[in-house]
């Protein structure tokens, strides 16, 4: 066999004039690469091929969704995460000399920010001019004159690289507010080493984990207090950001509580987590979320990203915030113009790496300099606003020369201009075949006791569009696993605690932040909306869809009272004369379903439950989140221009009942009971009971007689035929439907069933034991109970076969009004706190003339 | 001349408030001119912590909280002071503006290095083209920056109006330049941006002003209201203060809280809150003059 037409790599071309990863300037495998080509090649084609092919159903359901890196820079919102099959391979020779260069960069930063916010030697002696920072919006003034603990701003840096042609390593861009991308290396290292294990460990490949240990040794020793067993959060900017979906990964990774602003509060000069069973104080927050956000009371309402008060905490020496805040200062491309002159001066040695060249135009040498030369150079705005780079390095790159001049002459300090660069190239897995791409890597480091640790891989981003026109690496498409590989075998190190160390035993307790029991109750809630939706329309829709014209039917007027009290089709087509002027049933019905504007559709609670569902993501397993994902994809309006029929809906509706029972299975089974579980189980409890109630009353209201198929129907929505047909055989009759549906306490359909489960649930919720009386919550479910069960339904059949409706009608509206009531005593003792908090109006000064 | 000021700023919620969390800059600044005998601030309902701190521009803040559910909630900030006459520079003998600018970028000590940042443009107040121009027509070529900041503040004084519909706390600097009306926190933004455009540092100030009754008629209690005015950067002679909203360099009837680069960093009151419903808000400020020495 002849080996060289067999090989993966054949065919392969690096470009002439750049440097590429994977073949030197002859069109050899470049010495790292040797062994992982040999190893593939042995594999073949064809079972590489199908290894990636689940690598990448795997990746599908993690739902790796997102906005490029995340740096809020992508307006385009989450797309899904493009790994490429084949790693890039690097050798740990040289990625240890760019480890001591990056490792002297980020201790500079530091120093640069220790200074900017505290003594501001570098400005007053002139080593950095002081328009630089007086005109830098991120120069807040807040941040200034205290210092962190152990004078550290940077915890945790990292640093965008590029190679030049001859294979240089450049630092392209600093990241140093929140760098974001490290879970995606994580989910990169895991899906690919589990994709080639073998070639992986042959490869000694260097791991991750250590640097993880030394983030984790790190943050726990900024704790102020409890040293020994820190309570560490992670503080997200929340669901709806682009970097929500690796926020809920690392927390989990990392084992910190995930949360947001509104989680945290400022009491006695601590910040402290707002949960069910109280305020717990904690010690270390690592902060994704920008450090301009973090105080609603001293940063000006830019948003609840931290919790009001966060800064008088932290000058107060109460909790560590990491990276500090205001650490985002240098990350603007401007200071990369002083950074070589800054490093001879701070630590008396020259900048190991070199970033790109940078002119700041609030220098008058630079912007001639600039002004002649813009042909060569790309111009960025100085200081780096999080939020909108992408939009506006867009909105510079179509201005013409002319407008360019004109811009920069307008305000000349707010423009940096850098030399363009070319970027190295390398091989990546598309349509069957090796492809060449523009690569840029993101390396990151965590302090560690007095310097750096650096990761030992990195996120690889490339691009295959052949003109990369700018150095920002957040417009590339695809990303890569990078394999540091050694030609030492590497210890085995795991972020498991090492057997030994002891551990205090804990059972789940009080500690659930009050926002999350507010999310899980709603997801709760919506959960079993969607289930009694699905069923209702379930029922209608087989009728609409037999053999027998609907019109025949006698019980479908009465399942479109019920359909349309939950707000799923137009009241009118519930209404006896209305319904003619009507278009059909059977044509509305589709459409209503998937309209997701219409409050009360199926479509809509679908999408309530799966956005209730993100905000506690990290609360659930992987498999239940991958339910929540089926049960998302269903019920969209088809692409293109096949509507979706009411033949169609049984089917879709089957499927997503399916769903639906998992999930519930899942909670049932896989949920600790824990107040978490509580929270979940009583919106349940809650809805369900809400939902028989409704089903019972706009069924039977309005109704002369009661035909046998409509008590079918009921029994059908409500789940509930089989358990009548074994105790009453065919016999119909109100009185049994209603025991079974009402106050049967052994049917998890039924009513009663569900205020049982919800009077336990509300007797367990944390609350003062020493009070006398019960509360608000606990007598509304006791009075319901009782209600229920001291109800005699062969009295209220009778009365109801005798045309009078109100006995039976009043305690259907009891129930419906008092449910109500007990959500809002739970919310109002429980959830409060989880609420927005608001800024005070400012008041100006009117001295008068 | 001594002064007793009382300045109570009081919120109603409709609904109860569990918690709320302030800062406030409510203690008169100390300088060669001015001294603060006493202060006192009074909150209602009682906070569970408080503290207090030094800004980035050296203006006192006092933080607190409230833990306990309340619908009102009451600040009163008392303040005995004595504010003595500041020399009144001869305005044609001051340097020029260019000279002082020009200084302003030269000078590398830790005091130049804090006045040099009140020539930049700040979250209130951004320069503007028209703004720079219309101050031009004041900073003529080497005139003395006295001669010419006062010849701007009369400009401003005269062509804009005080109205205190028709602008509100939010209203931006462009639209009072377009519509040339406003309050004196509103003619204080515009004349800093004629300043800084032209390089020079100007800051904000908050205070109050003295009210005097007219003539024959007592003097009403709480009816003065806070104010604002601006200093400016004058080279040797320091800083110099203006008030545009009444044409003036003010003298003792000025009484200076805090400065800053525009209002946001001199904001008396600031709070955040939980619950609440809706809030309402009235402040009533009382400046009364003292006999000259304490009783």
């Amino acid at each position: 066999m002849n080996t060289a037409a067999a090989s993966l790599f054949d065919g392969y071309v690096a470009a002439a004039g750049l440097y590429d990863e994977l073949l030197d300037n002859s069109g050899q495998l470049r010495a790292p690469w040797q062994k992982f080509c040999g190893l593939v090649d042995s594999l073949g084609f064809e079972e590489f091929s199908r290894r990636w092919e689940q690598a990448q159903t795997q990746l599908y359901e993690n739902g790796m969704a997102y906005g490029v890196y995340g740096d809020d820079d992508d307006a385009e919102g989450p797309r899904p995460w493009n790994l490429d099959a084949m790693p890039l391979v690097i050798s740990a020779g040289q990625w240890h000399n760019v480890s001591t260069a990056l490792v002297q960069r980020a201790r500079l930063l530091n120093l640069v920010l220790a200074d900017l916010h505290g003594p501001n030697h570098l400005l007053i002696q002139g080593l950095l001019p002081q328009e630089l920072v007086f005109a830098h919006p991120g120069f807040q003034r807040p941040f200034h004159g205290f210092s962190p603990p152990g004078g550290r701003y940077l915890h945790f840096y990292a640093a965008d690289l590029g190679r030049s042609p001859s294979g240089e390593w450049w630092v392209l861009a600093d990241r140093t507010e929140a760098p974001s991308g490290i879970g995606h290396v994580l989910e990169n290292r895991i899906v690919l080493s589990r994709m080639l294990p073998d070639i992986f460990h042959a490869c000694q490949v260097e791991r991750l984990a250590p640097y993880f240990i030394a983030l984790r040794e790190t943050l726990a020793s900024l704790a102020p207090n409890h040293r020994e067993n820190p309570r560490i959060v992670l503080l997200s900017p929340g669901p709806g950001t682009p970097s929500y979906f690796e926020d809920a990964y690392l927390a989990r990774y990392l084992g910190y509580t995930l949360v947001q602003g509104s989680d945290l509060a400022v009491r006695g000069g601590r910040v402290v987590l707002k949960t069910l069973g109280g305020l717990l104080p904690v010690d270390v927050i690592l902060r994704r979320a920008n450090s301009e956000s973090c105080d609603p009371l001293e940063l000006d309402g830019r948003g609840a990203g931290g919790p009001a008060g966060l800064l008088q905490a932290v000058r107060g020496g109460q909790v560590a915030v990491a990276n500090a805040l205001g650490a985002g200062l240098v990350e603007s491309p401007v200071f990369q113009a002083f950074l070589p002159r800054l490093c001879e001066r701070l630590l008396g040695e020259p900048l190991l790496l070199p970033n790109i060249a940078t002119w700041w135009c609030g220098e008058e040498q630079s912007l001639s300099y600039v002004l002649s030369h813009l042909d060569e150079l790309v111009v960025r705005r100085a200081f780096r606003r999080r939020g909108d780079e992408l939009q506006y390095n867009r909105y510079l790159a179509q201005l013409t020369n002319d407008q360019m001049v004109d811009l920069i002459k307008s305000s000349p300090r707010e423009f940096v201009a850098q030399e363009r660069v070319t970027r190295s190239t390398g091989p990546v897995w598309a349509a069957g075949k090796l492809q060449r791409a523009s690569v840029a890597f993101r390396a990151y480091l965590t302090a560690s006791s007095d310097s750096f640790v650096v990761l030992q891989g990195a996120l690889a981003r490339t691009s295959t569009t052949p003109q990369p026109l700018d150095i920002s690496i957040l417009t590339g498409e695809g990303s890569k696993d990078t394999w540091i590989s050694s030609d030492r075998p590497v210890s085995q190190v795991s972020l498991l605690r090492s057997q030994g160390t002891g551990i205090r035993l804990k059972r789940s307790g009080a500690e659930l932040p009050s926002r999350v029991a507010d999310d899980l109750f709603w997801l709760g809630r919506h959960l079993e909306r969607a289930d009694a939706q699905a069923r209702l329309l379930r029922t209608v829709v087989n009728r609409l869809t037999s053999e027998i014209s609907a019109d025949a039917m006698l019980e479908v007027p009465a399942m479109l009272r019920a359909l349309a009290k939950q707000g799923q089709i137009e009241p009118g087509f519930a209404v006896e004369g209305m319904r003619d002027a009507m278009p059909a049933i059977e044509q509305a019905l589709p459409a209503a379903v998937v309209d997701e504007t219409q409050s009360g559709s199926l479509r809509s609670t679908i999408s309530a439950l799966y956005s209730t569902a993100s905000q506690v993501r990290d609360r659930l397993s992987l498999d239940s989140w991958r339910i929540i994902r089926t049960i998302n994809s269903r019920l969209r309006s088809p692409l293109g221009s096949n509507e979706l029929e009411v033949s169609d809906l049984p089917g879709v509706l089957d499927q997503l009942i399916i769903s639906l029972a998992a999930f519930s299975g899942l909670v049932m089974e896989s949920m600790t009971r824990s107040l978490g579980w509580r929270f979940l189980d009583l919106g349940r409890r809650l809805e369900r009971a809400l939902q028989t109630t409704c089903l019972l009353g706009s069924a039977l209201e309005q109704q002369e007689e009661v035909p046998a198929q409509l008590l079918e129907a009921m029994l059908e929505a409500a789940d509930s035929s089989m358990t009548y047909h074994s105790r009453y055989l065919a016999d119909m009759q109100v009185a049994a439907v209603l025991d079974l549906l009402l106050t049967d306490e052994t049917n998890p359909r039924g009513v009663a069933y569900q205020l049982v489960a919800i009077a336990e649930h509300v007797a367990n919720l944390p609350r003062d034991v020493s009070q006398p009386q019960l509360d608000e919550e606990q007598r509304l479910a006791l009075t319901l109970l009782h209600k229920v069960r001291m109800t005699d339904v062969t009295a209220l059949a009778e009365h109801y076969s005798l045309g009078q409706w109100a006995p039976l009608g009043r305690l259907l509206e009891d129930i419906e009004e008092w449910l109500p009531r007990l959500s809002d005593a739970v919310y109002h003792r429980y959830l409060i706190h989880a609420g927005p908090s608001r800024q005070l109006s400012d008041i100006r000064p009117e001295g008068m003339s | 001349m001594r002064y007793r000021i009382t300045h109570t700023t009081q919120y109603a919620y409709s609904e109860p408030a569990p918690v709320c969390r302030n800062e406030v800059r409510l203690t008169p600044r100390e300088d060669t001119w001015q001294r603060c005998e006493q202060h006192r601030l009074l909150i209602k309902p009682d906070p569970a912590d408080m503290g207090g701190r030094y800004d980035f521009f050296g203006n006192h803040v006092n933080y607190f909280s409230i833990l306990e559910a309340h619908r009102r909630l009451n600040v009163t900030a008392t303040s005995f002071l004595k504010v003595s006459e500041r020399p009144q520079p001869d305005s044609d003998s001051s340097p020029s503006w260019e000279s002082v600018r020009d200084m302003l970028r030269e000078d590398v000590t830790t005091t130049g290095f804090a006045n040099f940042q009140f020539a930049f443009p700040s979250p209130r107040v951004r320069t503007d083209r028209s703004l720079t121009d219309y101050a031009a027509v004041s900073f003529t070529t080497q005139r003395p920056i006295l001669a010419a900041a006062l010849d701007l503040t009369a400009r401003i004084h005269h062509d804009f109006r005080y109205d205190p519909k028709a602008t509100t706390v939010h209203t931006t600097l462009e639209e009072v330049f377009a519509t040339r009306r406003g309050v004196c926190q509103d003619f204080a933004h515009v004349q800093i941006a004629c300043l800084r455009g032209l390089g020079l540092a100007a800051r904000y100030v908050s205070g109050y002003l003295r009210t005097l009754p007219p003539p024959g008629k007592p003097r009403l209690v709480g009816a003065d209201a806070s104010h604002a005015w601006i200093s400016l950067y004058c080279g040797e002679l320091g800083w110099i203060d203006f008030d545009p909203t009444n044409s003036v360099i003010p003298g003792t009837d000025h009484i200076t809280l805090a400065w800053g680069r525009d209002y946001d960093d001199v904001c008396p009151i600031r709070g955040v809150f939980v619950g609440g419903g809706h809030h309402t808000m009235s402040v009533s400020v009382d400046v009364e003059p003292l006999a000259d020495e304490p009783a």
